[in-house]
């Protein structure tokens, strides 16, 4: 039995739960936590999750702020974003985007972390340089690609027009707006992916790296055997705040298409912002923005199953 | 050190030559596409309008003008600004860590009653928009009085969902061999939180400092809700004075940008240095 | 030692900030100059001019002071209807660029009916408004807002592209346009930059100057008639067969496209001419060509400038909207920005009248057109119908069918009864 199979066998085991806590024990145990978590849960209770309770309530109602009277009409908003073309739409771009971005972020993301590793003074000037993108404001970043990216002056244009190819209207055309929006996602994440993926990597044991190079194991069967098992938590982390945050996915879409063209790149949340700032609709936008935390519970809820249940070997 | 030493035996084989020059292709592609616009970037904040516009897709000017960098200096408020975003983005990721840790330990470490209900309300806090939160937040602050003030800009923000979610993780794989050692020479949860668990979760804590950081400093939206008079605003709030719909002067756009970037850029460069240190096995046999 | 340092800045910092908090937040001041707020989305180019109007205001009235706040208009437009609901917004603001976003306000009450009009000083000179202006602002009877400026389109054009293509001067009929931009579409230029989302209108303009419009005087769409349809099938079929324009453009991007000369004309407000003209542009500004029946029409475009009902200085409010649309202070904001004046006292203002690029949009303004005034949902009617109508046709959707269902939904929107 190669000391690679032992260590995996090792690290996969969840801390055990045998030894169950007296009741008694518990609610001292308790005492203690509500002092760890009170800063924090003080601050999310007050400021983000009765703010949300406050918006299911504006969600029965045709609400709108500073109205005299706020009509009752319990379920009427949901019922009406069923029968709404723009939210179908909506939902259906706001799931492409978040099934091909975190795709395609985790594999990069990972790809990078093990691309860069190292802690020479090179590695650390690619990982800065792969990390800028995520850095930049995203008003500024968006107007550069609207530039780079215009059929008739921008930089792709020139280089496309270099090589013979015809320009190619990126973010005009109804078909090619969406996969752009998407591609300009990735690039502006894939360094917040690379550097969470490399804090985990960093957490492997060197010890289990040194046995398995003595053991003569190669690079790809390191990576299966040994990283990839051990950065788990790593990888769920990851995975999931991308995908709550891609279903969410606002300010990139907002600064560089409004949603167009002709709604191509419309997603849940630019549907919401309008629905509830241009129309002033508040009700309306609470309940479609409601709809989206159910399907993120879901999703969320799916992912965490499916990793921890996860054959190990 | 050691992936060093790992990369240098492992040259040897052909195969994994083939792997190293992948390897570079791999990040010379990805270095050029990740690049080229911050180059743009940085060349337009030293172009003349006319410059930029007959030669859009030049990437090295023509005419160089310091008319975005100065325009931006005498138009704002600059040093000021500066200021209020280092406080803001500052003072609220060191709260961050502290108390984000601290919620972290009790979730990863403490197996208390409602610990389950407490993990998913903090996950759900990162299930809702900014958008729908907007209006309620704001009154809230109203009756608070805590509208256009530093506490109301910095106190909402002071914990993280985000780290909080990423320290639990990260304390989990610690191993609680590490605790149990501490708790044989007497140490209370406090102790172990700190004097276990906090070292050794460095690169965790790293992490979590530059990506709260980053977005604090690049939030745009909140600090526009809570203030409504320029001396609170932060800089990249500021910033957008210079834009519109129908945009004039892309130098000073470009500017502002560049230089709202250098700092982040310069934190993130200085913290790598923490990613290093991996998992302590100090304290065991 | 990091560690200690952490913890001593933090509990630092949050033991300052619990006092801050405890200690509660602003003061009213007792006594001294009445403080005003002021908030606007006038980022850009032309801010310049409305500090101005401020730092004016202030020298002259030393007994209130204001300040101005310039956020992005889609800031604001999270922020108003609670800020005012709460009493805690601004006293005066511009809630949007466009004038129909009033209604909402009005209908909440959020918005001050404005009673201190007259001629004297300080005095809001509703009279030297233009009609359309006042109308558009009016609701049940009651002014509710002053605009806080007033643009006009005209037609911008590259001196040089006409030069090249044999053109001696800029059209003057609409059927000289439309020849004229497919004479100026070659050579890897297109004879006009036309935008159709996140711009100043371009499109109702065209479909004005074929004798067409989006909705009647009851609201009801008349997209589909017969004039409506002709209206932008003309152009449509330019853009799609002729290729005269791009399709899709924002404003910036038509912008940029003619900046760098890739465009031969472009129809856009008094903003653009500075930056054309550093952009290198031989540039020319001409009135828009006369319309199919031989009238001058152009888009006018208006923000509102109004006056929250929760205020607690009306009367010094008041006199500062006044101040804002003041004659001598309507001329210099005019002079400084190149912006069409507001009031049409002004019209035959010989300083204005001298300047040549205040001249051409200052004379159109008699005969500007405001976009979708008064129509219920107005911005509903503009973001989720025309604009994405336009979208479609010009990618080559079919002009019956696609005005047909957008009219029918228009009706809906406004509330047309007269079907």
């Amino acid at each position: 039995m190669s000391s690679i199979d032992v260590a995996v066998r090792e690290g996969a085991q969840a801390p055990s739960r045998a030894d169950r806590p007296r009741a008694a024990r518990r609610w001292s145990r308790g005492r203690a936590a509500w002092l760890f978590i009170a800063p924090s849960m003080l601050i999310l209770g007050v400021f983000v999750l009765w703010p949300i309770v406050a918006s299911l309530w504006y969600s029965l109602h045709d609400w709108t702020v500073g109205a005299a009277q706020q009509p009752w009409v319990g379920l009427g908003n949901y019922t009406e974003l069923m029968h709404d073309d723009q939210f179908w739409n909506a939902l259906g771009n706001t799931l492409v985007i978040t099934v091909v971005s975190v795709v395609v972020l985790v594999v990069l993301g990972f790809l990078l972390a093990l691309a860069l590793m190292g802690e020479g003074w090179g590695t650390r000037f690619v990982r800065s340089a792969f990390f800028f993108p995520t850095v930049v404001s995203l008003t500024s970043i968006g107007l550069v690609w609207r530039f780079l990216l215009d059929p008739n002056i921008g930089l792709v244009d020139g280089v496309l027009q270099s090589v013979g190819l015809p320009s190619v209207n990126w973010l005009q055309s109804t078909t090619l707006a969406l996969p752009t929006v998407i591609f300009v996602d990735i690039w502006k994440t894939t360094g917040f992916t690379m550097i969470i993926l490399l804090a985990g990597l960093k957490g492997v044991p060197q010890e289990m790296l040194e046995a398995a190079r003595l053991d003569g194991a190669s690079a790809p069967r390191i990576v299966r055997s040994i990283m990839l098992p051990t950065i788990r938590p790593t990888m769920l982390f990851a995975t999931l705040i991308l995908t709550i945050q891609s279903l969410q996915l606002f300010d990139l879409v907002y600064v560089m298409t409004g949603g167009g063209p002709v709604f191509a790149t419309d997603t849940l949340v630019t549907k919401v912002f309008r629905e509830g700032f241009v129309n002033f609709q508040t009700g309306y936008a609470s309940a479609i923005s409601w709809v989206l935390f159910a399907l993120i519970v879901l999703v969320s809820a799916l992912q965490l199953r499916f990793f921890r249940y996860n054959d190990v070997d | 050190m050691s992936t060093d030493t790992y990369s240098s035996r492992a040259a040897r084989s052909p195969r994994t030559a083939a792997l190293k020059s992948a390897r570079w292709i791999f990040l010379g592609i990805g270095l050029v596409v990740t690049l080229v616009p911050f180059l743009w970037m940085l060349s337009v904040s030293f172009r003349t309008q006319s410059d930029l516009f007959q030669h859009p897709a030049n990437l090295i000017p023509r005419e160089w003008t310091l008319h975005g960098y100065t325009a931006v200096w005498e138009q704002l408020p600059f040093l000021r600004l500066v200021v209020n975003t280092f406080v803001f983005a500052g003072g609220a990721t060191l709260l961050c860590l502290v108390f984000d840790s601290m919620c972290a330990y009790a979730l990863a470490r403490i197996d208390f009653p409602g610990r389950n209900i407490c993990f998913w309300l903090v996950l759900a806090t990162l299930m809702v928009p900014f958008q729908v939160t907007v209006i309620p937040v704001f009154i809230e602050l109203f009756h608070l009085n805590w509208l256009n003030t530093y506490q109301g800009l910095v106190i909402p923000r002071a914990t993280s969902a985000f780290g909080i979610f990423l320290l639990r993780q990260f304390f989990m794989s610690i191993p609680r061999e590490l605790d149990e050692a501490a708790r044989i020479d007497g140490a209370g949860h406090l102790r172990i939180y700190w004097n276990v668990i906090l070292p050794n979760a460095k690169p965790a804590l790293a992490t979590v400092a530059v990506i709260n950081f980053m977005n604090l400093w690049n939030d745009l939206l909140w600090p526009l809700v809570v203030t409504s008079s320029p001396e609170m605003r932060t800089l990249p709030a500021a910033l957008t004075l210079f834009g519109g719909n129908h945009v004039t002067d892309y130098a000073v756009l470009m500017a502002g940008a560049t230089i709202s970037l250098l700092p982040l850029a310069a934190a993130f460069f200085l913290a790598q240095r923490y990613f290093v240190a991996g998992v302590a096995t100090t304290g065991l046999k | 030692m990091n560690r200690r340092i952490l913890v001593a800045s933090s509990s630092a910092l949050a033991c300052a900030l619990a006092l801050a908090a405890c200690s509660g937040g602003s003061s009213d001041s007792s006594s001294g100059p009445v403080e005003l707020t002021v908030w606007t989305g006038f980022t850009g180019g032309d801010r310049p001019g409305y500090d101005q109007i401020v730092k004016d205001f202030n020298a002259s009235h030393p007994n209130i002071k204001v300040t101005m706040d310039v956020q992005p208009w889609d800031t604001i437009q999270q922020k108003l209807p609670s800020a005012w609901v709460t009493g805690q917004g601004p006293d005066i603001a511009a809630p949007s660029s466009d004038p129909n976003v009033i209604a909402q306000y009005v209908k909440t009450g959020s918005v001050l009916p404005l009673t201190a009009t007259g001629t004297r000083d300080g005095q809001i000179d509703t009279a030297a408004f233009p009609k359309t202006l006042n109308d558009v602002f009016t609701y049940d009877g009651k002014l509710y807002a002053v605009p806080a400026n007033y643009a006009t389109l005209s037609l911008y054009y590259n001196k040089k592209a006409f030069a090249d293509a044999g053109i001696s001067a800029p059209p003057k009929t609409v059927e000289e346009f439309k020849a004229d931009a497919v004479k100026l579409t070659k050579d890897g230029q297109y004879g006009l930059a036309l935008a159709d989302n996140n711009t100043i209108q371009m499109w109702p303009l065209l479909q004005w100057l074929e004798g067409g419009d989006i909705v009647d005087s009851n609201n009801c769409s008349v997209l589909q008639t017969p004039e409506g349809q002709n209206s932008l099938k003309t152009w449509t079929d330019l853009v799609v067969k002729d290729k005269i324009a791009p399709v899709g453009l924002t404003g910036a991007e038509a912008d940029s496209l003619f900046s760098a000369g890739k465009a031969a004309m472009e129809m856009n407000g008094p903003w653009a001419a500075s930056g054309f003209k550093d952009a290198g542009i031989d540039l020319g500004i001409a009135t828009i060509p006369l319309a199919q029946d031989g009238d001058a029409v152009t888009l006018g475009s208006t923000a509102p400038l109004a006056v929250s009902a929760k205020t607690k200085h009306p009367k010094e409010a008041q006199e500062f909207v006044a101040y804002w649309t003041s004659k001598d202070v309507q001329r210099t904001f005019s002079k400084t920005t190149g912006f069409p004046p507001l009031r049409t006292d002004l019209a035959d203002d010989s300083e204005l009248a001298a300047d040549p690029t205040i001249s051409v949009f200052a004379s159109q303004v008699p005969d500007a057109r405001l976009y979708l005034p008064h129509v219920p949902n107005a911005t509903q009617v503009d973001a989720e119908q025309y604009v994405p109508m336009i979208g479609k046709i010009t990618r080559g959707a079919d002009v019956a069918s696609e005005t047909t269902s957008t009219g029918a939904a228009i009706d809906g929107l406004t509330g047309c009864t007269s079907k």
